[in-house]
């Protein structure tokens, strides 16, 4: 009986390892080939006349703040530096218990208003509304602590005028072009784009001066530079090639932008969820394909934010627990959709993808290591045909992970130094063993804490831009 | 049922393995190989476009009044990218004088020849780079190519063709553009096809109203829209047609138009949009009579300001706080509405837009002394008041705080003592001190509140 558990729980192993890597390859070529068209179609795109069009619609740039004195200046004037001509950057104070607001009056000269305000979207109750007299485009907003970043950007879509939202978090720096190149798609493509996604980067290692990317480095922890090439696989292979068939289920909360009236008409980002930008993406997904409206939720890989990745084991291990907490509770609301017809490719290929090779992986593959180390200490398996297939496995995915640097250097080359893009193929190695293993244990423990009832978004210890600027 | 593992067994599965292992490995080999020959490569590239950029620019006069003959860079592919690529960047930034002498180069040299005959005969991404080039040359030959090419079955050749016209920027390449969108004809989103029309159009907006009257209600709106951009005196009373268009999206477009060309009996057109059911009209209708900036129109941005909708308050209180001189009129109608939100709007402008400052500041030295304070007193009971406090506490010029000490005097609000008492408190100065204390002995002498005004 253990025998043929083992033997099943292999074969499983066997058969999940060679289809995730089989489906990365797929997108990898994918994204590749994408990446390609697209900086075709750039080299013929006039940004400057969409830069002076006074037809190009408003954005309206949501910044929501808790607790962010260190870095919310910055912030905000690199927002407010952003090549974009019609911007409006409204900053959501969630009842921070620190300096935030005071800041940004101190430093805006910000003047409270008895601006109309409308909660289309319930949200907690807005304090004051603050204008800057220094710059019409700043709005501030101070509302009472909604124990969740969806309540702020709820708030934001209420007091927003433009026609798209953008949501950026306040620990980001975008580049000074971001803006304007993640609403090309929405711009020009004759497709119907409802909303769009920018890759997002890992700041560390930078050099970070007046809320500006002054120099581009790699951070000089091993911690941080794995997740530098996890966010590489992440957005230049994994979203990337999803975009290319229509099936982006995630646009990074940190960086990415909405048609507002979709928005409002599904009810804003859930409060009481962890995962609010799957699920927002989830529910436009899920009301175009209800509608029959014809749509596309897009990827746009130049754009960039980059932003503060966890430096030490704790706050990583953190932050991918509530991710995979967020994961689950949006799979688990919207478990009608899976093989539903109804939602077509979304219900059959993009949900089921998300169920079993993101939200299961870490059972699968921690019952898979164990059940295949069980197998060869009891004589099921060869002990060499087991060494054998870990190796196997792992050239596998280290040939992708090698694959997105590739994406990275024939495409967009922000790491321009050579000695980075060395150092970036050499942690490819390290990238399957041990971080993955890392990762899985962490996602596993996130699972377990969904399931025992924890929902909370746990805390993430930040650094900030201006101390960073000194110490690197 | 056996395990796949066993499956595999029976394949001599070790060898199998350690193949795959080898392929992967010559796959990662491969890769570092490639990319770090790709780096090589590339620098070299570089490094020779830099080298043959240089010595073309040092020839540069040369090359464009044809002293050096265009075969001696024509034929090389890489001289021939940068010569154009040099040419049409000037070409963008370039006066009329130096404008004629690169178009002549573009001619002479035969570059544009070549860029007609890709548009024609190209496929793919050639064609496509050869429509965006052609449009960057300005040239009114190159119309004809991009008209055919507004034709190609392929979205991103008509998208090309499209942004090809709009960069010619000639009336004439707007022609064949809005041939095609009142037949219905032309598929391609609204953003790229607005601003083509948008560049072609500037100079003759007539051009584009003859369109917009005979188009379909399904892209009227569209074209409506690039008017109201580009629309200039020339058109006149023929924008009052549109002013009264069925279409909302028409109408609203018109009330900017009415802003820009500013005809004869805009002002008329524009008070009837004020009261328009749409809100983005009424909107317009606003910031077009903000633009006009006629005294007249006040009482209309008046009843803006109790519009419904806040953009339309908003956008009112804006328009409103630019007249200066007519503060006191604007005040009285605003009062007359009894419309607080209207008031407090107003008022939040002023303060933003540094109006109610300067009203301040020149209460010193004010002639109309007395209704200016007024002013002051109305806009301190429509919420200024944290704005006057701090203009008492930190203004640098003395005779500013006093005059602002006695309209805070006047207001007699008593629920204003706390905050002085912790102002005079912490003033720095003596001055300071003795101003505050004095506006603070007057309120508690006087304890019911004054009419205002």
């Amino acid at each position: 009986m253990i025998f043929r558990f083992i033997e099943i729980s292999n074969d499983t192993l066997f058969a999940y390892y060679l289809l995730s890597n089989l489906i990365y390859v797929v997108l990898l070529i994918a994204a590749v080939w994408t990446s390609t068209v697209h900086q075709r179609h750039l080299a013929g795109m006039p940004m400057t006349r969409l830069m002076s069009s006074p037809l190009t619609p408003p954005v309206a740039l949501l910044v929501p703040a808790r607790n962010e004195e260190k870095s919310i200046v910055e912030s905000v004037h690199s927002l407010l530096e952003l090549d974009y001509p019609g911007l409006e950057v409204i900053v959501i104070n969630d009842g921070s218990t620190d300096r935030t607001l005071e800041e940004l009056i101190e430093e805006f000269h910000l003047l409270e208003t008895d601006l109309f305000y409308v909660p289309e979207i319930p949200t907690q109750i807005m304090r004051r509304i603050y204008v800057s007299p220094d710059d019409g485009r700043l709005l501030v907003l101070d509302k009472e602590w909604g124990h969740s970043k969806a309540d702020c950007i709820n708030a934001g879509v209420n007091a927003a005028s433009s026609p798209y939202i953008c949501v950026v978090d306040a620990d980001a720096v975008l580049e000074k072009d971001a803006l304007l190149r993640i609403m090309i798609p929405s711009l020009t493509e004759v497709h119907h784009v409802v909303a769009s996604g920018g890759i997002v980067r890992v700041v560390n290692g930078s050099v970070v001066a007046g809320g500006q990317l002054r120099e581009i480095r790699l951070p000089h922890r091993p911690l941080e530079i794995l997740q530098v090439i996890e966010y590489l696989r992440a957005f230049l292979v994994g979203r990337e090639g999803w975009a290319q068939f229509n099936l982006l289920m995630i646009i990074s909360g940190a960086f990415g932008v909405f048609r507002r009236d979709l928005v409002k008409q599904v009810g804003g980002y859930r409060t009481d969820t962890v995962g609010e930008d799957i699920d927002l993406v989830t529910r436009l997904h899920r009301l175009l394909q209800e509608t029959n409206q014809p749509y596309h939720i897009n990827f746009v890989p130049d754009p960039v934010c980059w932003t503060e990745a966890p430096s030490d084991l704790r706050s990583l291990g953190r932050q991918r627990a509530r991710w995979q907490k967020g994961l689950f509770d949006v799979l688990w609301r919207n478990r009608d959709m899976l093989f539903n017809p109804r939602y077509g490719r979304i219900g059959w290929l993009a949900l089921p993808y998300l169920w079993i090779f993101e939200l299961l992986a870490p059972v699968i593959e921690l019952l898979g290591y164990t059940t295949l180390i069980a197998a060869a200490l009891l004589g099921v398996l060869s002990r060499h045909f087991f060494l054998d297939f870990l190796l196997f496995g792992y050239a596998f995915a280290t040939v992708i992970s090698i694959g997105s640097v590739l994406q990275e250097e024939i495409t967009y080359r922000r790491y321009n130094d050579w000695r980075d893009v060395t150092t970036l193929i050499l942690f490819c190695f390290l990238d399957h063993f041990p971080y993955r293993q890392l990762q899985m244990f962490w996602r596993f423990w996130g699972l377990w804490q969904y399931l025992r009832g924890d929902w909370g978004w746990g805390q993430l210890q930040r650094v900030g831009f201006q101390s960073r600027d000194k110490t690197e | 049922m056996r395990s796949i593992f066993s499956w595999i067994w029976r394949l001599d599965p070790e060898n199998h393995v350690i193949l795959a292992i080898l392929d992967f490995a010559i796959a990662v080999g491969s890769l570092l190989g490639f990319i770090f020959i790709r780096r090589a490569s590339r620098r070299r590239y570089f490094r020779r476009r830099d080298e043959r950029t240089l010595a073309i620019r040092k020839r540069w006069d040369a090359i464009v009044s044809g002293n050096v003959p265009p075969e001696a860079w024509r034929f090389d592919s890489l001289d021939r990218d940068i010569v154009e690529a040099i040419l049409l960047d000037r070409l963008d930034l370039a006066p009329s004088g130096e404008a004629e002498r690169l178009m002549h180069c573009l001619r002479s040299s035969g570059l544009l020849d070549i860029r007609i005959y890709e548009a024609g005969h190209c496929s793919g991404w050639q064609r496509r780079r050869a429509l965006v080039c052609l449009g960057r040359m300005h040239a009114a030959e190159a119309i004809p190519a991009l008209a055919e090419a507004l034709g190609d079955p392929d979205a991103k050749v008509r998208l090309a063709a499209l942004r090809g016209l709009g960069s010619v920027g000639l009336p004439e390449a707007s022609a064949p553009i809005l041939e095609r969108v009142v037949l219905g004809d032309l598929q391609v989103p609204a953003a790229p096809l607005q601003n083509a029309l948008l560049n072609c159009c500037r100079l003759r907006p007539s051009l584009l109203l003859s369109y917009v009257l005979r188009a379909e209600d399904s892209v009227r709106p569209l074209l409506a829209r690039v008017l109201g951009e580009v629309a200039s005196q020339e058109l006149g009373e023929d924008l009052l047609l549109l002013a009264s268009d069925p279409l909302a999206d028409v109408r609203a477009s018109a009330a900017r138009a009415l802003g820009e060309a500013a005809p004869a009996l805009g002002l008329s057109a524009l008070a009837n949009l004020v009261h328009d059911e749409e809100w983005f009209v009424r909107l317009r209708a606003i910031a077009a009579l903000g633009r006009l900036h006629d005294a007249q129109s006040i009482p209309l941005m008046v009843e803006g300001l109790c519009d419904s909708n806040r953009h339309v308050r908003l956008r009112s209180a804006a328009a409103l706080a630019r007249f200066d001189a007519q503060l006191e009129e604007i005040f009285g109608l605003v009062r007359q509405k009894h419309d607080r939100y209207a008031m407090q709007a107003l008022v939040a402008e002023l303060e933003r837009s540094g109006a109610l400052l300067h009203l301040v500041e020149s209460l010193p030295n004010d002639a109309s002394y007395q209704s200016t304070e007024c002013l002051l007193l109305t806009a301190f009971r429509a919420g200024a008041e944290r704005f006057l406090v701090d203009i008492l506490a930190h203004h640098v010029d003395l005779h500013v705080r006093i005059a602002v000490a006695r309209v805070l005097a006047r207001s007699g609000e008593i629920r204003l003592i706390p905050t002085l008492e912790q102002l005079a408190a912490s003033a720095p100065s003596w001055r300071g001190q003795c101003v505050t204390r004095w506006v603070l002995q007057q309120l508690r002498e006087s304890p019911v509140p004054q009419p205002m005004g």
